[in-house]
């Protein structure tokens, strides 16, 4: 049995294994079909300070190995979390990650203050939302994750601030870089890549959003590289997602530099895959004779 | 809730496009009610949804579960051969309660009846009053699964088999005495059914059970969600898919 364990900003994961954020909701789901403490951390829905309905449906999307989603936010609100759901994952006792979004700046820095304390740690989305003036979205451009990222550190006294980025964009590396810059004690990427399937029977794109967020297992060769990228760029630890289905995806992540990873998709291909993934994971150290995960992370050597 | 690696039985067409695929399951479950569901992997791993599907029987071990070729996943389901395996996640989402009830009309429009044929298996002993509707007689399936009814009508949108009409006008001029509506079937039924209940004042309490595209289909992920009618969202999969009539926009 290889030891699993990592340590991100002074918090310990039993394992590497996290919920990403939106697939896994606030962990009950799950704990209904296995002990949800089997897993490193979990990743909350992206939660906003005021409740939110998201979008209309259809929501989701399916291509080949990959799906597509455009839920919107729909949360319940972080007061709500706090009194319903965070009770629950603390009994559990994995890692609590409030994944956390906001339409301004100043949401943001509320936000982040309301769970500073509560929570092991906080994840800014800054993938969806759109900035109060001149719209361009908080995750797109290096300037404004810097800005996002300072606002919503000044609010976390206690709490390590992931900010998630969006692979959507000019250089994962220079936004990783702005991220670091802004105060981030780590960062989390891929988010989804925008994507459109249309039904041709109708002409219409299949979500009713139009676009969604493309994931799963057809986007992991880019998610690699991104992560790959961006671990080289900064000094703060990286957690890997983006397609993750197997415990040798998962080790692949960490030998591009992460620390740690997120599975999301791969919840809806197999309820069990959390579990299965750790154990997989173990089960290919043991082969190796690894006798911690810790001994691959950025091990890669470029041809 | 358990993921099974089931192995498929039969799969054969009942109608047009219409399949019935009766997969095995490797342990006897406790219970599974009409309205519930099940998620089925289609067995081709480049398809990362499972798909939701209404349960139609159980017999032992013996899952039947129906379903009409709408996408690559569906057509994919039709080259289920006997033998191969394929995991089921079940059983998901609440169902059609009728402990209260002594009479039932059911009220089933195309490939909606499948899951009201569940709830008359489970429910031994009830008189159930049935008004289905298909587009046409091709589409016209399971008749046989009625036959425990006090009354069963049918009717086609062309009037190619049974009374030319729909479910919802049959149920209507037959005004049947009953405890409680149950109905599954196509939103524009679904729509009418719920509007002309209102318009006539039909007091009986209505069980309607609503279809979503679906991600998780446990609940976590908030993808398959409907309107409340107090402003809200519900999730089809886990706070449904039955709802009571009055309770969801339509």
């Amino acid at each position: 049995m290889a030891d699993l364990s990592v340590e991100i900003c002074g918090v310990k994961f039993k394992n590497p294994v996290i919920g990403a954020s939106g697939t896994v909701g606030f962990g009950r789901e799950f704990n209904e079909l296995y002990d949800i403490a089997k897993v490193g951390g979990i990743s909350t829905k992206g939660m906003t300070l005021e409740p939110r309905l998201g979008n209309p449906v259809p929501r989701i999307a399916e291509g080949t190995s990959v799906i597509l989603n455009a839920v919107g936010l729909q949360n319940p609100g972080v007061e709500h979390f706090i009194k319903c759901d965070l009770p629950f994952l603390k009994e559990k006792g994995v890692v609590i990650i409030a994944n956390v979004a906001g339409k301004t700046l100043e949401d943001y820095g509320a936000i982040c203050a309301k769970l500073d304390g509560l929570v092991d740690m906080v994840e800014l989305n800054i993938s969806c939302p759109n900035v109060k003036a001149g719209g361009m979205a908080f995750g797109i451009k290096p300037e404004s994750i810097l800005e996002v990222t300072k606002v919503s550190k000044k609010s976390l006294k206690k709490t390590p601030l992931i900010v998630k980025l969006s692979p959507n964009v000019e250089s994962i590396a220079v936004n990783a870089k702005s991220a670091e810059n802004g105060g981030a004690d780590c960062i989390s990427l891929v988010n989804t890549f925008t994507g459109m399937v249309i039904d041709i029977e109708r002409r219409k794109p299949v979500i009713a959003n139009n676009t969604g967020g493309v994931s799963g297992a057809g986007i992991k060769p880019i998610a690699v590289r991104m992560v790959y990228e961006a671990s080289n760029a900064v000094k703060i630890p990286v957690i890997g997602m983006g397609g993750i289905m197997t415990g040798e995806d998962a080790i692949e992540f960490m030998m591009a530099g992460a620390k740690a990873v997120q599975v999301g998709t791969a919840n809806f291909a197999d309820p069990y895959a959390m579990p299965r993934i750790v154990e997989e994971m173990n089960f290919w150290l043991d082969n190796h004779n690894i006798k911690s995960v810790k001994e691959i992370i950025g091990t890669v050597a470029l041809n | 809730m358990q993921d099974f690696l089931s192995t498929v039985k039969d799969n054969h067409p009942i109608a047009e496009n219409i399949y019935m695929i009766t997969l095995t399951l490797p342990e006897h479950i406790e219970e599974i009610h009409g309205g519930q569901f099940v998620n089925l992997a289609t067995g081709d791993n480049s398809m990362l949804l499972r798909r939701p599907l209404g349960v139609c029987k159980l017999e032992g071990n013996d899952l039947s579960l129906c379903y009409q070729i709408k996408g690559k996943g569906t057509k994919k389901l039709t080259q289920a051969k006997s033998g191969d395996k394929l995991k089921v996640l079940l059983p998901l989402g609440n169902y059609f309660d009728l402990s209260n009830c002594k009479s039932v009309a059911v009220v089933g429009g195309g490939v909606g009846i499948f899951p009201l044929i569940a709830t008359i298996r489970d429910n031994n002993g009830k008189d159930f009053y049935s008004y289905l509707g298909f587009r046409n007689k091709n589409a016209v399936c399971l008749l046989d699964e009625f036959n425990s009814c006090k009354k069963l009508t049918v009717t086609t949108d062309d009037g190619s088999y049974g009374e030319r009409g729909n479910a919802v006008q049959a149920f209507l001029k037959d005004n049947p005495k009953v405890d409680a509506i149950i109905s599954c079937g196509p939103p524009v039924m679904l729509k009418a059914l719920k509007r002309e209940l209102q318009e006539r004042s039909i007091k009986i309490p209505c069980f309607v059970s609503l279809e979503e595209r679906m991600g998780c289909g446990i609940g976590a992920c908030i993808v398959c969600v409907c309107k409340t009618s107090n402003g809200g969202n519900a999730r089809v999969c886990k706070d449904g898919p039955v709802f009571e009539i009055n309770k969801v926009e339509l």
